[in-house]
Parts: structure tokens; sequence; C-alpha cells
């Protein structure tokens, strides 16, 4: 190896170069991030596999799309919002930092709101107990739903977390690993609007 | 140079209180390690005991020694036991015990997330073992293909226990997964560069990426069972549009990078074990490592093979056929580049080696049923037959529990800080080899001659039962193998050689430390100049400005990902009840779960959130910073 410059050192200072600081959490997050994507691609794949040679599925009954579709706006500000966020806790500003990650609570609060209303008028026509469609349907939106109730109780606690000086666990990795799990969360949704919702409507006519 | 405060500074930090908090409230990875060895040749042993069950039913035909419903739990226990809490918990132990001392850090990157899954681990077998002890365990195998197990066809809870103690353990093996990853990326001592890292380490690291993505595909399937068996879903339900190889798809996209998952550490101890009693390093030490991750790649793609019954195009055959055997490669240039270290260098003949050796001959006996199971005719032939049954002990045997008593006669000085006796050990071995040998060899022999698995007896006019006697005697011979070993092991802690740092004249930074290792392994941590520290001129602990003395706090350097530059400090927890309590916590959950108590579930998971929540929030450290 090429050794660093040693700056000297005394028992109770720390002068060392090297800062004590370190991404362990944020690689953790990636890894928990990989394992979760993966836990959801088994899910659209056994959805597809459901619906693999069947006379009656999706395409018969598309899901309506107006209540996903601003559940997708609403899911995308708060990532923008938290994103603003980030920028802020870069730039030490903690208080902004703080109103944005409250925000982004306040907004996936509501996501879940209208993922009730969205529920209690499907259910009118599906529930998981209807056939293997539903069963599907209803089993990834709530996983998805689960995320977010994660994803909320992750942000909230990030948004409380004491700030402490500036060498010792300083907010900003928290900030930034929960982020990441945030905007996670939106993409799943993403792919979940497309998946489960605008193809079998595409697929309708 | 260490001076005796540094060293005395550094118990203090480190060492845990030796009281009853201080050994349930542990972090240290010598501890967990060493428990997951304990736990995980504990199942091994319960395992081994239900085989030895069934081996007595089957010494003769139309025997009475079990009923029928006993034998189809106990062959499911025996298959889940030893599939799920012995083979994969025990490879994690060695990981555990010995990966922060083979890159020089002073513990686990999350030493307490160590504690939580090794905890998590223990309550999960626990919990699957509660299923006996009521009379309702698991009765379908270590795979459980539905409609047999939905609700109609296993009533009880035996399945309930199945598909929740198994989600209850995939979050302990995805917690260590990310712990690993973490821990190889980030905490690897100032210039062991990723091509220099012992290859241990590169199995461990491979197998960490396949289960954070093999491993949800068994939690999805394990929650579709338990939601058809008890909350009235159809994923399964063919006469509401369920399918019932959805089952099979999603538990075999696990299942078989699983394999690999109990295979690949196996290989990566015995490429350390191998080269060490050859006296040189390995041959073709890139090309072992790149087939380690290659395996763990294409491992994916190859788990239609044991489903090539069920049905499908011939385009899909033949894809997961040819994967199959390409898969094979990769294991043959590891097993050529053992054979190659060997014939280059001058073996010497310890106990650790002779299992080395005795694993690469099993081995490639597997692999070669292996690659005739993964030719499409010939495994309609043997499908469900004894020729299977042999191939996977063969693999299983050969490149889980042989590696793995060479690991154990290998590491277990550097635990205990005592020899074995190699006389008892060889013994052991040889024993060992001869009884798996008598009792598996006939099962390919049986299998061809259409003998099913997975029936509790056989009609008395098929001319099975001298063969299957054969099997039943070799059972028991292997077994007496196993206690020589475990008596070897008493004996050595009580009144063994002492071991010194390096009894074996080996390469890896594990052995700079002393025997057992300090709370805090080395006192500086050590820098690396070559793939092997100790064979090398250079002096791993070199530190005259005490740079990498660390010792203000429970600390530990890390580096960069790829050339291990030196980067920051982490700073590292100390002891806590935290992993224990919302281990068990989670223990709750799922007891409630299979009784489908869902409020109180919920109020447990809320108060395991609450415990992560403490266990997270920043609190001052021991030490001064």
């Amino acid at each position: 190896m090429s050794p660093t410059v040693y700056a000297p050192s005394h028992h109770g200072e720390t002068t060392r170069q090297w800062p004590i600081e370190d991404h362990r959490g944020l690689y953790a997050m990636y890894t928990v991030i990989a394992t979760e994507l993966s836990l959801f691609i088994c899910l659209f794949a056994s959805y597809y596999y459901l619906g693999n040679n069947k006379d009656r599925w999706a395409i018969d009954r598309p899901p309506k799309l107006h209540f996903a579709l601003i559940m997708l706006a609403v899911l995308l500000s708060s990532s923008a919002v938290l994103r603003w966020g980030e920028l802020q806790v870069k730039r030490a500003r903690y208080r902004s930092a703080r109103i944005a990650i409250s925000l982004t609570v306040a907004i996936g609060l509501v996501f879940l709101l209208l993922q009730g209303f969205e529920y209690k008028e499907h259910w009118k026509t599906l529930t998981p107990w209807s056939d293997s469609y539903g069963s599907i349907f209803y089993v990834i939106t709530s996983f998805h739903a689960a995320h977010v109730i994660m994803g909320i109780l992750l942000l909230a606690y990030v948004a409380v977390l004491p700030q402490y000086g500036p060498t010792v666990a300083p907010p900003y990795r928290p900030y930034q690993t929960v982020a990441l799990y945030w905007h996670f969360v939106d993409l799943v949704w993403i792919f979940i609007v497309a998946l489960l919702y605008v193809v079998p409507n595409m697929q309708a006519h | 140079m260490a001076s005796a405060t540094a060293e005395q500074r550094l118990t203090t930090l480190w060492e845990r209180p030796h009281t009853i908090y201080g050994w349930l409230a542990t972090v240290d990875h010598k501890d967990l390690g060493i428990r997951y060895l304990f736990t995980a040749f504990c199942f091994l042993l319960v395992g081994g005991l239900e085989a030895l069950a069934m081996r007595i039913q089957l010494a003769r035909a139309d025997h009475n020694f079990l009923t029928p419903e006993m034998y189809d739990q106990i062959f499911s226990m025996h298959g889940i036991t030893m599939i799920f809490w012995y083979a994969a918990p025990i490879l994690s132990g060695f990981s555990v015990y010995l990966v922060p001392l083979m890159i020089g850090a002073r513990d686990m990157a999350f030493p307490r997330l160590n504690a939580f899954t090794y905890w998590t681990y223990l309550f999960s077998g626990i919990l699957l073992y509660v299923a006996p002890a009521i009379g309702q365990a698991p009765h379908a195998g270590w795979f459980s293909y539905v409609p047999y197990t939905d609700v109609r066809y296993s009533p009880g809870l035996g399945m309930d226990f199945y598909a929740l103690s198994l989600i209850f353990l995939t979050i302990s093996t995805t917690g260590g997964a990310s712990n690993f990853i973490v821990t190889i990326l980030r905490l690897r001592a100032p210039g062991m560069a990723i091509s220099r890292m012992p290859l241990f380490l590169y199995s461990t690291l491979t197998i960490s990426f396949v289960i954070l993505f093999a491993l949800p595909a068994l939690t999805v399937a394990c929650v579709f069972l338990e939601l058809d068996r008890r909350w009235g879903t159809h994923f399964f339900d063919i006469v509401a549009g369920g399918i019932p190889t959805l089952w099979q798809q999603l538990f075999w996209f696990f299942g078989h990078p699983w394999v690999y998952i109990i295979f690949l550490p196996a290989t990566g101890m015995i490429s350390l074990i191998i080269p060490v009693f050859s006296r040189r390093p390995i041959v073709g030490y890139p090309y072992v490592a790149v087939s380690t991750i290659l395996t763990g790649v294409v491992g994916f793609s190859v788990w239609l093979h044991h489903m090539f019954t069920v049905g499908m195009s011939d385009l899909a055959m033949s894809f997961f056929s040819a994967g199959s055997m390409t898969i094979s490669l990769f294991t043959t240039v590891t097993v050529f580049a053992w054979i190659a270290t060997l014939w280059k260098g001058r073996p010497v003949p310890t106990t650790s080696m002779y299992f080395a050796l005795g694993s690469v001959a099993l081995l490639v006996i597997g692999g070669l049923s292996g690659v005739f199971t993964g030719i499409i005719p010939v495994d309609w032939q043997a499908h469900n037959t004894y020729y299977v049954v042999a191939h996977i002990h063969y693999v299983l045997i050969g490149s889980n529990l042989f590696p793995v008593f060479a690991g154990f006669y290998y590491w277990l000085p550097k635990m205990t800080g005592r020899m074995m006796s190699e006389r008892l050990g060889k013994w052991s071995f040889w024993i060992m080899f001869v009884g798996f040998n008598v009792g598996f060899f006939p099962m390919h022999i049986v299998g061809l001659l259409g003998m099913p698995r997975r029936i509790y007896t056989y009609g008395s006019g098929l001319g099975l039962q001298p063969m299957n006697e054969v099997m039943t005697v070799g059972a028991f011979v292997l077994g007496i193998g196993i206690l020589i070993s475990m008596i070897n092991l008493m004996i050595s802690v009580r009144s063994g050689k002492l071991a010194g740092k390096n009894p074996w004249n080996s390469d890896g930074l594990e052995w700079e430390t002393d025997s057992p290792p300090q709370s805090y392994a080395t006192v500086h941590i050590p820098t690396v100049t070559t793939r092997h520290p100790l064979w090398d001129d250079h002096d791993e602990e070199a530190d005259p400005e005490d740079d990498r003395l660390l010792d203000e706090a429970r600390l530990t350097l890390t580096t960069s990902w790829l050339d291990a530059r030196p980067l920051s400090v982490a700073t590292m927890p100390g002891d806590t009840l935290l992993p224990l309590i919302s281990a068990a916590t989670m223990f709750g959950i799922f007891c409630f779960l299979i009784f489908q108590l869902l409020w109180p579930a919920l109020a447990l998971t809320a108060a395991t959130l609450v415990m992560f929540g403490i266990w997270m929030w920043p609190k001052p450290m021991k030490g001064e910073l």
C-alpha cells in the first residue's frame, strides 16, 4: 500500500488525518433496497405467471386509473420535497431540512389516505377473496403500502433525531439513508401504476 | 510498538463483562460466531438423529418402527433442519467468527445487527421445533409442494409452522448477508485490495449477494402459502384461477441459488486449507475467484431443472438443461485449481487436509451425478427416486459437512487456543468417510432400480432389503465418526496442547491474533501488501506513530472497497440487550401469527419497532472522543 502521511497524534486529542465518519448505513440501505427490489420483482413475476393464459384477468376489468395517477403525483411530489431537503442538509441548513422531511411525512400520509379511498372503491368489485387476480392485486398494493408506512416511520424518526456536534453522528447520513429508501418506495409505485393500472387499461380496448 | 497500557486500554474498551448480562448483551463477533457454530451443530445432531430413525425404519421391508405419518414428519423435519438451520448457519458461524479477523477489522460492520441475526436464527429454529413438540410437525418435505400443503390436504398447524418459521429465518439470513457485504467491502485492512482478499471472502461476498436476490422468492412463496391456508386467498387454488406450480417456480428460484449458498463458502474454506497444507499459494487464484462469482450469478438460471417433469416448453427445458451443465464448469475450474495446488505443492497430511481431500472426492461424485440429472431424459427416469437422494447427499455432505469438519480441525485451535488430537481426528475421518459411502452410494443403485424417495417402506418382494440394510449400517457408522470428533473436541478443550498464534504456519491475517484472539483482535489495525500477509516479509502491525491503534473508543478503520485505501474511522457500538429483546418480540409476532391472532401480533410489531427506535438513537460512546 502507499502509506498516507500520518499526522502526529496524542491520546485524547483526535488530530489524526482520518475523519470519524463513514458510509456504513448508506451501504446497508443499498443492500436493503436490493433485496426489496427482488421482493417486488417476485411479486410482479407472480402477477404475470398467474395471469398467463387466463380467460378472465385484469383486461376484463382494468382498475380505474384516476386514483392511481393522483397518488403517483402525490408520491413524486414528496420525493421532490425530500430531495430539496437533502440539499439543505448538505448546506447545513438543518431547520429547512427538518421542515422538508416533516412535509414529506405529511404527503406520505396523504398518499395512504388516498390508498384507503382507492381500496374502498375497488372493494365493491374486487376483493382478495374474489379470485387469484384479486389476491395478487391486493398483496402487491398492500405490500407497497406497508413499505410506505415503514418509510413514513423512518422519515419521522430522522426528523426528530437530535443534532449532535459536527463530528459525532451528524444527521447528514441518516437523512441521506432514509431518503434513499423513500425514493425507492416511490419508484416501486411507478412500476405498480404502469404494470397493474396503465397496461390493463391500454389492453382493454 | 504496542505498550502494555495500549493493550489494557483496548481490553477495557472491547472486553464484555463476564456476567450473565455480558453473556446476553455481547455483540462480539467471536462470541456470536461460536454460538452460531454451536447452535448449528446442535441442529446437525438433531437432524442426524432424525435421519437415523428413518434408516431404522427402512432397514427392513414392511417395517413398523415408524408409522407413515411419523415417517413423513421425520423426513420433513430432517430436510428442513439440515438445509435451513444447519447447512447455511454453520457457514455463517465460520464467517461471523473469521471474516473480521481475516480482514483485520475489530468487529463486523454492524455488531448489534450481528447479535440480532444470531438471536433471530436461534428463535426461528425454536419456533420450528415447537411444531413437533405439539405433535403437528410439517410433513411435506423441505420443499412443501402445493396443493398437498393446502389447508384441505394438510389441516393442522404443521405447514403454518413451516411457512412462518422460514419467513422468520429469512429476516435473520438477509440481515447477515447485508452485514457481510458492508463488512467485506468497507472494513478490510489498508492494502487488502480486492485482488488480495482470501478466497473465502469471495465466497462469503458472493453468497451474500445471492441471498439478497434469492431469499425474497422464498418469503413471497411462504407468504402466499400462509395467506392461502389461513386468510382465504387463491394463489394456488386452480378453481379460483390460482396455479400450483407458482409455488414451485418461486421456491426453486430461491432453492437452487440456496444450494450455492450452502456450497460456496465451504469451497472457499477448502481453497484456504489445501494451499496451507500444500505449502504453496493456490494455483489460479483469479480463476477460482471469478468462478466463485460466476457460480453465484449462473446459479440463478438453473432452477427449472428441479421441475423438468412438471411439463414446460422444449425451449425452457433446453435453456435450463444447458444452464445446469454450464454451472458445473465453474466448479470444475475450482477443483482443478485444488488438484494443481496439491500437485505443485508438498502436501502435509493433517486431519484438516484429509477432510478437505475427502470432500473433493465426494464432491466430484456428487457433481457427476448432478450432470446426469441435468440431462432431461435421465432426469425423467431418476426423478423422485433414491438416485436424487444420493445426488443431494453426495453434494451436500461432500461440499458442506466434510469442509465444515476440515474447517473445525483447521480453525478450532484458533477459537479454543488448544490443538485437537490428530490421531483421533484421522480415525474420525476414515470412519465418517467409509460410513458415508457405505450409507449413501447404494442409494444410486436402489434409485435406478426404482425405489421412490419419501415412501415410508417398501415391499418385501422387491429385493431392496439387503442394500437398505447396508445403508442403515453405513449411516450409523457415519454417526459414530461424528461422535469421535466431538469427543476429540471435548478432550482438546480440557487438555489439548496450547496452539500458539499460528500452529499451521498459515498465511491469513486471522493467524496474526492470539489463540483465542483478544477481544480487540490486534493492537494495531494491520496493513497488507500481498495475498499472503503472514508468508511475506512485511510487518503487518508496524505502526510507529500509533495511527492505527485507535484506542480512544470502540473504533475501527474503514477503507475504500476496491483498493482498500484508508478513508475514515468508524465508531462501533457497545454491548446491548436490544438485539436479544427485539428478536424475542419478533418471536412473539410469529407465534401469534401461527395462531392467526392478528391484533397481538400487531401490538408486538409496534413494540419491536420501538426497540429498533431505541437501538438506533444516537448515544454517547464508551471511551473518550
